[in-house]
């Protein structure tokens, strides 16, 4: 039973999922960022051995939190795919047309970001709708590298926030993490074979980890 | 996109023979044997590629050594030149080598190692050409040298030169490294030297080649220098593989490896000359060099006990001293353990004000080669007093100006002291003499301890690797692009290495599926294609593959570096990224003996200026911290027996006295057939201190074995330190000791099984990994000179590791991460020897109000290792409590933004 934390940003409530998403109950939109599909495969393609897995791990992840949100849009901030060469991949686009079929009646919206540029957008049968950011939804602002926008709240991704936590014994453990601030937040990395990157410390954020199944806050 | 090298830089790297066969057709071997053999008969000029400056032709000089009839008369003329006379196992060497025999020469530093294996092939030539002086061409390749730092190469050809210009043979002498110029290089692609100083990553490279076989026709002879410092290392299998290979190629070649003594001498000839086809192990000489040099092992001993700080730390209160025995020497090396250790103490001797601080240098790994050479250079002329380095000094260079060895901090092993004294008096016979200087009032025990170790004639052995997955998958891929592979034949090749001799048929299949579809037949990876089988021939045929795996050659894995630039240009050095991420500009540290401010990371550099402020951090290099050789602790177990018992009979002894006394009184002495355990609370939480003395690797394994079972009866986390005394449990809550003791914790048994469970907590496994992803190609560190890096496809090497251990948990490479973590890291057999001794142990439990002597150094050691039984989520809350209570203050700051945690389930 995964464990929730909620936010009140701007009069809306936003659900920090420990699905690695965003879930925005009013407007019945699940967001994620950084989804960096077929980055394996680019691996593969390039003569460097990775198992497949990840993608199909992802999708029934990504199937879970759509399900127990009973979402109708999927909002995606940035880096759907990862490069070109897994874009054009075969069995991850087989994968993806089987899942896509099964989400069928799921409005998805990419807002484009760095990879995306450079990958090119989904293909068409994919039925993902693309356009460049700033998207705005009041009250929010979507974007892939975050940005302020006048009078909205900013939700961006791009730089896979992640956290160290020591404690007692001087013991460490890093996690993928929302960062919460005023104008802005940044979602965590959707995608399993993606890193984390520690973001400086701004008095004003709050960050939020996932451990397994769980949202924590940690200040 | 395509990844592309910067132009100019792809060059370097490429050799010329391509994987495309269109290429291929352009040059068929037919034409080049063609070439080959008309620039054998003379009849060709240089070629073009020889072009301007440097010419493949041996230089011509004065012929200082009139030739007689018998070559061995001449030689012996060429030794009078220098005023030398050939030692007898000299002789013994070039009898064998002229009886066509193979093997292993060893005896200490600068005792004639090298004209032991060297004149044999020059012998041979006088023999086999009597009259070729006027020769014009050199002679094609004859001679592989193989060293294991590209530093000494320049060294070794200038040496190995000597005789060759003194009797004028027709014979070039050349090095190829990664150091190499480009315009050599390209001299080199259409001939070789006759003889070549390479590394055996050069040598790898070659072998790359696709008409490698042609390039060993004249081989006669393959020298491998300084053997046991590559024995034990995934280079020496490296130089193994390689040596199966030429074996194959060059019927009949011999093989002559030089090495300092060691405990497993017949391990080191078995790994250097292999195993005939029916795993047989090939016959070879071993021939033991001069009569070891009189060593002297003294100590720098603080006057008064009492300028001790009470925990021990002696740090640079000793530098006046150090000082003065320096300046008593012509030359003198001081030795540290660490890079870090180097900077400090070279920064307090400059800034000593002793007159000749201007003649004080740095010497260590890190630091820009230029810098080094020219460090080197000052040791030879005798322009410096004093260089104060690390390892990078230990082999071969020699350094005879050189009369005084100091030794910062523990001397770790018997060996590696016996092979630093050796730097000063460089001459055979000559007296040995080294001064340690302990950094801590406990190594101390440790200076007594190798003296009592190195009369016994305790020396250490260094056990080579046992069939890495990861490099036998590299060598494959090598060989596929040297020309193809089939699968049989290259299986019973490298079955003759003493590396791979127990490599079964699976574990060979393993490696055929890994290079070519990525994952078991079965379940073969989508779009991967690495290395492709054309009628039963493996081959590379794409050039990115060939290229990316070129420059991936090698198997010295170091934390990925930066190069520390001056923003006005001059390059000082490298880096650990680790440690520059952590630097925000405007701070300062200090490195390559310089105090900096850091600017700004661009790159893959870290641009600098010179601070004005003298004091800065300095780096903490990850770099190797050698663990207490088993030889010396055993040693020091019996030193430390000495002093319960009340004998202090070394000055050494007698000055750490006090120290151990008051550890006697807080806690206790061990004996040998004792264990130590102390029991003292902190403020940090529930300390466990034990006391093998076995050396930081195996208490290391020991730590966190005993937080697993501990754990295994209560759910509880702890964090692990360990040193070369012993090792520390630290744990929130109070430990249930009595009972874990009562319940086996001390028990060599369930080792196989408590140990990979013990590790996974550990993530030791994941750590480990690193090199094997690597070394398997899996980790593509971008092309050299940086700018053009290869973004997508780059991860973290424990990003790797979760995902093999998810989608592919039977790769055999994280096996062999475990294995390696088991056998080389925590060595499991030695853990298993010592947990035999420690359950047949009295136990003494004792609890202390406060850390004892032997109990601080741990407590100040910040390598911890983390092992948890509880769950993750469970274990997170408890780090994020206290973050939690903090954050809370924050909330009411936000109106906008409110959190509410629903309640956690159960």
């Amino acid at each position: 039973m995964p464990v929730d934390v909620v936010a009140d940003v701007r009069g809306e409530r936003l659900h920090l999922l420990p699905e690695r998403a965003v879930w925005w109950d009013r407007a019945a939109t699940l967001v994620v960022a950084d989804l960096h599909w077929g980055k394996a495969a680019t691996f593969r393609a390039a003569g460097i051995a990775i198992p497949p897995g990840a993608t199909a791990d992802d999708l029934r992840r990504l199937d879970s939190a759509l399900r127990r949100t009973a979402a109708r849009r999927l909002i995606v901030l940035g880096d759907l795919f990862h490069a070109r060469a897994g874009r054009r991949s075969d069995a991850t686009l087989a994968e993806l047309r089987r899942w896509r079929t099964g989400a069928a009646d799921i409005e998805i919206l990419l807002v484009r970001g760095n990879h995306d540029r450079r990958a090119g957008d989904p293909p068409a049968e994919l039925g993902i709708a693309c356009v460049d950011p700033p998207v705005d939804a009041p009250p929010f602002a979507l974007h892939h590298e975050a940005r302020p926008e006048p009078g909205r709240y900013t939700l961006a991704g791009h730089v896979h926030p992640g956290v160290t936590l020591r404690g007692a014994g001087r013991q460490r453990e890093r996690l993928p993490c929302f960062v919460v601030g005023p104008t802005r937040m940044i979602l965590p990395a959707f995608g399993s074979f993606t890193g984390t990157a520690e973001l400086d410390d701004e008095a004003e954020d709050r960050r939020f980890v996932i451990a397994d199944d769980e949202v924590l806050a940690v200040g | 996109m395509s990844p592309r090298p910067p132009s100019g830089i792809g060059r370097n790297f490429q050799e010329p023979d391509g994987p495309s066969p269109a290429h291929k057709s352009k040059l068929p071997g037919q034409l080049r044997r063609a070439q080959k053999k008309l620039v054998d008969a003379e009849l060709s000029p240089p070629s073009a590629a020889d072009g301007g400056g440097e010419t493949a032709a041996p230089r011509r000089r004065r012929v200082a050594i009139r030739h007689a009839s018998d070559p061995e008369e001449t030689i012996r003329r060429w030794f009078t030149s220098k005023r030398w006379k050939p030692f007898p196992f000299q002789q013994e060497a070039w009898d064998a080598y002229r009886a066509g025999r193979s093997g292993l020469i060893h005896a200490s530093t600068g005792t004639g190692k090298t004209y032991a294996a060297w004149l044999g092939p020059v012998l041979e030539w006088l023999r086999d050409y009597p009259s070729t002086r006027r020769q014009k061409m050199a002679a094609p390749l004859r001679v592989l040298w193989i060293t294991p730092l590209r530093a000494l190469a320049a060294d070794t050809e200038a040496a190995l030169r000597a005789p060759v210009e003194a009797l004028g043979l027709p014979w070039t002498v050349e090095t190829r490294t990664g150091d190499t110029a480009q315009k050599v290089r390209a001299r080199q692609r259409e001939r070789l030297p006759t003889a070549l100083v390479t590394t055996p990553e050069s040598l790898s490279l070659l072998l790359t080649r696709a008409d490698a076989a042609r390039l060993f026709d004249d081989l006669r002879c393959v020298v491998v220098d300084e053997w046991h410092e590559l024995l034990a290392t995934k280079r020496g299998t490296q130089t193994e593989l390689a040596l199966a290979r030429l074996r194959r190629l060059v019927p009949g070649l011999r093989v002559w490896g030089l090495s300092a003594t060691l405990g497993n001498l017949d391990v080191a000839r078995e790994a250097l000359l292999g195993h005939d086809d029916g795993g047989v192990p090939n016959l070879g000489q071993l021939i033991r060099g001069a009569v070891p040099k009189e060593l002297i092992v003294d100590a720098v001993i603080p006057e008064t006990i009492d300028r001790f700080p009470w925990a021990g730390q002696i740090g640079l209160t000793l530098l006046p001293r150090v000082l003065a025995a320096v300046g008593e020497a012509r030359t003198a090396l001081v030795f540290t353990n660490t890079r870090s250790t180097s900077e400090i103490w070279y920064q307090a001797m400059i800034a000593s004000g002793v007159p000749w601080a201007d003649r004080i240098a740095l010497h260590h790994g890190s630091l820009d080669r230029a810098r080094r050479e020219r460090v080197e250079q000052g040791i030879r002329s005798g322009a410096l007093r004093c260089v104060v380095c690390t390892s990078s000094l230990d082999l071969g260079v020699d350094f005879t100006p050189v009369d005084r060895v100091l030794q910062i901090g523990s001397p770790k092993g018997v060996a590696r002291l016996v092979q630093r004294a050796g730097r000063s008096g460089h001459r055979p016979g000559a007296v040995s003499r080294v001064t340690c200087v302990p950094t801590h009032a406990l190594e101390l025990v440790d200076i007594a301890a190798v003296r009592d170790a190195l009369a016994a004639g305790a020396i250490e052995s260094r056990p080579p690797v046992e069939r890495p997955l990861d490099l036998l998958a590299q060598h494959a891929v090598t060989i596929a692009l040297g020309g193809g592979f089939r699968a049989d034949e290259l299986y019973a090749e490298v079955r003759t290495t003493r590396a791979y001799r127990a490599l079964t048929p699976d574990e060979w299949q393993w490696v055929l599926d890994f290079i070519t579809h990525g994952g078991e037949t079965l379940r073969a990876y989508p779009e991967y294609a690495k290395v492709i089988v054309e009628d039963g021939v493996y081959r590379v045929t794409s050039r990115m593959v060939a290229l990316r795996h070129r420059l991936s050659i090698g198997t010295i894995v170091s934390e990925s570096a930066l190069t520390v630039r001056y923003l006005t240009g001059a390059t000082l050095g490298t880096v650990e990224e680790s440690f520059l991420a952590r630097l925000s500009p405007k701070d300062r540290f200090t490195f390559a003996g310089k105090v900096l401010e850091f600017v700004r990371i661009r790159d893959m550099t870290a641009w600098v200026r010179k601070a004005k402020s003298a004091t800065g951090a300095v780096p903490r290099w990850s770099g190797a911290r050698m663990p207490l050789s088993p030889e010396l602790a055993l040693a020091v177990r019996v030193k430390l027996d000495e002093a319960r018992r009340g004998r202090y009979d070394a000055p050494e002894m007698e000055a750490v006295r006090p120290i151990l006394e008051l550890q006697a009184e807080w806690s206790r002495l061990p004996a040998p057939d004792q264990l130590l355990i102390e029991r003292t609370r902190t403020r940090e939480g529930y300390h466990l201190f034990f006391y093998p003395v076995e050396g930081r690797l195996v208490h290391e394994g020991m730590a966190a074995l005993f937080a697993y079972r501990i754990a295994q009866i209560a759910p509880i986390s702890f964090t692990l330190a360990a040193n070369d005394y012993g090792f520390e449990l630290l744990s929130p809550e109070r430990p249930p000791l009595e009972e874990a003791l009562e319940a086996g914790l001390l028990s060599p048994t369930h080792l196989f099984n408590d140990i990979p469970a013990s590790l996974n907590a550990a993530e030791l496994a994941r750590r480990q990994f690193r090199e094997i992803a690597r070394v398997a190609g899996l980790i593509f560190t971008g092309y050299p000179g940086g700018p053009r890096t290869v973004k997508q496809l780059q991860a973290s090497s424990t990003l790797l590791y979760d995902v093999f251990a998810k989608y592919d948990p039977d790769n055999l490479l994280l096996h062999q991460a475990h294995r390696e973590v088991l056998e080389r890291q925590l060595e499991q057999s030695r853990l298993g020897r010592t947990l035999e001794r420690l359950a047949a142990a009295e136990r003494l439990v004792v609890d202390t109000e406060r850390p004892t002597p032997l109990a601080f150094p741990l407590l100040v050691d910040r390598a911890r290792e983390q092992v948890s039984s509880e769950k993750f989520a469970d274990r997170v809350r408890r780090l994020v409590q206290p973050l939690e209570l903090a954050a809370g203050r924050g909330t009411s700051r936000r109106q906008s933004l409110s959190s509410a945690r629903r309640p956690a389930r159960r």
